[in-house]
């Protein structure tokens, strides 16, 4: 499949934290592109800086030095608000936790996003039905959130991230809380949106997990690093 | 209107989320509100009652002169003076042209009414007084079947009375007709010309006006040969023509009476503006008394709310990490939890106002004087303002907290 345009550009990216006396490098001068249509896994084992790679990708956190670029633009120009509506636009966040909020619906939690558009789309219901049928949740719409499996709540959640049709769908270890079978599931519904041309980025510590996808970045210590490149 | 709508969608779903939490925060504005309501209620009710009682005492264009006791240094001279008499009423007529009405009356001591049979309780004392036809100007009366006095009536010194509604009801039977009848005033026989009209303003079961339907009018001349047989009058009052030159019309009308009682200064001219001033002042005073009582109120349930509100936020930070990640803006987040705020304060405002209307029609029925509260408009508008400004501004500071949350600490906590 070729790949698109570029979506996101990471250049030098550095993050660090200030933590009691010293300073912590969660990451150092991480430079990567992603295109159009990717499937990208980011493996690294826990406290690697791989959470903080996610944040920044989803424009949750800012970087301390380097630059991000979305769509051409760089994200440091824009202000907090702006970065909430790339966000609710164009970026779609899946936990490992699935972090569905438990008083509303499946339908509702699904609609959410929605909510926080500039201007609601008129077709929103067909957006929270079209969503609902691709993760195959379509009959669980009026469920409560604590009356699912965890795989049928990943799948919510799923859903809630696709329901604005983002450019990037961001999963920080979706399958962590899952069972094996369960979690097969889930990462054959990641490649599926895939090869239905949507790009993929999952931050996973498991090498099984991110053998599933075709480009793996490699974080440890802070340094990312492409697999295969020479490093 | 889209996020406040979902705002309050949200609101309630949090409400009936945690329900006793909600109720005891609900309790609080609810209190507050209802009794501001009541407050404001029993306020509008003392206040509406004293005015009305000012107004039909003849308004503040109403002058009053009656006899006083002279200043020491005059004393010896008292004599000299014929005191306030029906000259006096005919000299100002002459002499004070700002004076547009005057009246003269003479106030029969211990009157005895009577017909047949029937009398008059004399404990609740019925006023009999010699009048002239000024006095249905001035203070307000009307006849209601009958007639007013004629010149005749004044010049025969005429055995005529018009009674007020309580003095028949006394002594007639119900459906009997009492124009034209006779009626005794002190053994006197008088004809009933007429009969005046019926005044209520009832506090539950206490009519405040009823002491102007104890009264019986003959003529002036008439209570001065044959009842009171002086001529010395009760009262002198008189209606200025002009209301904002009252304080020259009081000067023109002391310099007039000083003139006919040769100097000496046994009468006294007022206003109703003292009246006029100490009901200003009593109600300004009532206002800041109020308005205090409405500020503590709003502060106890605007902390009962903040109270929830951050209970609320810290149970909540996940949800607003999740929110924020899902594209809310922290203004988003800011309007969602006012709008929850102001849901719960709303819903505190009405169930309030409900428990006032039950309360005040609860008290107006078993309070009998004229200090029962009512149910004013204006009592509902604070009602619900008073909720709605507790809400927004107890809401504002959590919601300010919650909007600037940290999303990655938020979606950290657990």
């Amino acid at each position: 499949m070729a790949l698109g345009d570029e979506v996101l550009r990471m250049e030098r990216v550095g993050k660090r934290y200030p933590m009691g006396d010293t300073v912590v490098d969660a990451l150092v001068d991480a430079s990567f592109v992603l295109s159009e249509g990717e499937a990208v896994a980011i493996l690294g084992p826990s406290g690697s800086g791989k959470s903080t790679l996610m944040h920044l990708l989803g424009f949750l956190d800012s970087p301390s030095s380097g630059e991000i670029l979305f769509e051409g633009r760089p994200v440091a120009a824009l202000t907090e608000r702006q970065r909430a509506r790339v966000r609710a636009e164009k970026i779609g966040f899946v936990f490992q936790a699935f972090n569905l909020l438990p008083r509303l619906t499946v339908r509702a939690n699904v609609a959410l996003p929605l909510a926080y558009l500039g201007h609601p789309p008129p077709d929103a219901e067909a957006r929270v039905d079209r969503a609902l049928a691709l993760v195959g949740m379509s009959n669980r719409a009026h469920h409560k959130p604590g009356e699912l499996s965890g795989g049928q709540r990943q799948r919510v959640a799923i859903a809630r991230a696709l329901v604005n049709e983002p450019r990037i769908l961001l999963a920080d270890e979706p399958t962590g809380n899952l069972d094996t079978k369960t979690a097969a599931a889930i990462l054959e519904l990641f490649q599926e949106l895939n090869r239905q041309g949507r790009t993929i980025v999952v931050v996973t510590h498991s090498p099984e997990i991110a053998g599933h996808f075709r480009r793996q970045l490699h974080v440890l210590d802070g340094r990312v690093a492409e697999k295969g490149a020479a490093s | 209107m889209r996020p406040l709508l979902s705002g309050l969608v949200n609101g309630f779903a949090e409400i009936w989320g945690h329900k006793l939490r909600s109720l005891l925060t609900i309790s609080c504005v609810m209190l507050g509100v209802a009794s501001l309501v009541v407050t404001t209620g029993f306020m509008e009710g003392f206040f509406d009652n004293w005015e009305t009682s000012l107004q039909e005492q003849g308004g503040i264009e109403k002058i009053s002169s009656l006899a006083q006791g002279v200043k020491e240094r005059q004393a010896p001279f008292a004599a000299v003076s014929p005191g306030l008499t029906p000259a006096d009423a005919l000299a100002l007529a002459a002499l004070a042209p700002q004076i547009a009405v005057i009246s003269p009356e003479i106030e029969a001591s211990r009157p005895k009414l009577s017909r047949g049979a029937r009398t008059y309780d004399r404990r609740r004392g019925a006023r009999v007084q010699g009048v002239t036809n000024a006095i249905f100007e001035i203070n307000r009366f009307e006849v209601a079947s009958g007639r007013m006095f004629s010149d005749l009536d004044m010049h025969d010194h005429a055995d005529v009375i018009i009674i007020g509604t309580r003095v028949r009801d006394a002594l007639f039977a119900p459906g009997e007709e009492a124009l034209g009848a006779l009626i005794d005033v002190n053994d006197r026989p008088f004809r009933v010309i007429g009969v005046l009209r019926n005044y209520e303003r009832f506090w539950g079961t206490y009519n405040t006006l009823d002491s102007k339907n104890e009264v019986a009018f003959v003529p002036l001349t008439t209570m001065a040969a044959k009842i009171q047989r002086s001529d010395r009058l009760s009262f002198l009052n008189m209606k200025a023509a002009d209301v904002t030159r009252l304080r020259e019309t009081v000067d023109t009308a002391s310099n007039v009476l000083a003139q006919t009682h040769r100097g000496i200064i046994d009468f006294d001219v007022r206003t109703s503006e003292e009246q006029l001033a100490s009901y200003a002042s009593t109600k300004a005073g009532f206002v800041i008394g109020g308005g205090a009582i409405a500020g503590i109120s709003l502060l106890v349930s605007g902390i009962g709310i903040m109270n929830l509100m951050l209970a609320s936020i810290n149970e909540r930070v996940r949800e607003i990490g999740i929110r924020k990640a899902i594209g809310a803006t922290p203004l988003d987040i800011f309007s969602q939890f006012v709008a929850e705020a102001v849901t719960l304060s709303l819903l505190g405002g009405l169930v309030g106002v409900a428990l006032a209307v039950v309360a005040i029609q609860g008290l107006a029925a078993v309070i009998p004087p004229g200090s029962a509260p009512v149910l004013a408009p204006s009592a509902f508008v604070v009602g619900f303002v008073f909720s709605v400004t507790s809400g927004v501004l107890a809401g504002i500071y959590p919601a300010a907290k919650a909007a600037k949350l940290d999303p990655i600490e938020a979606l950290r906590y657990e």
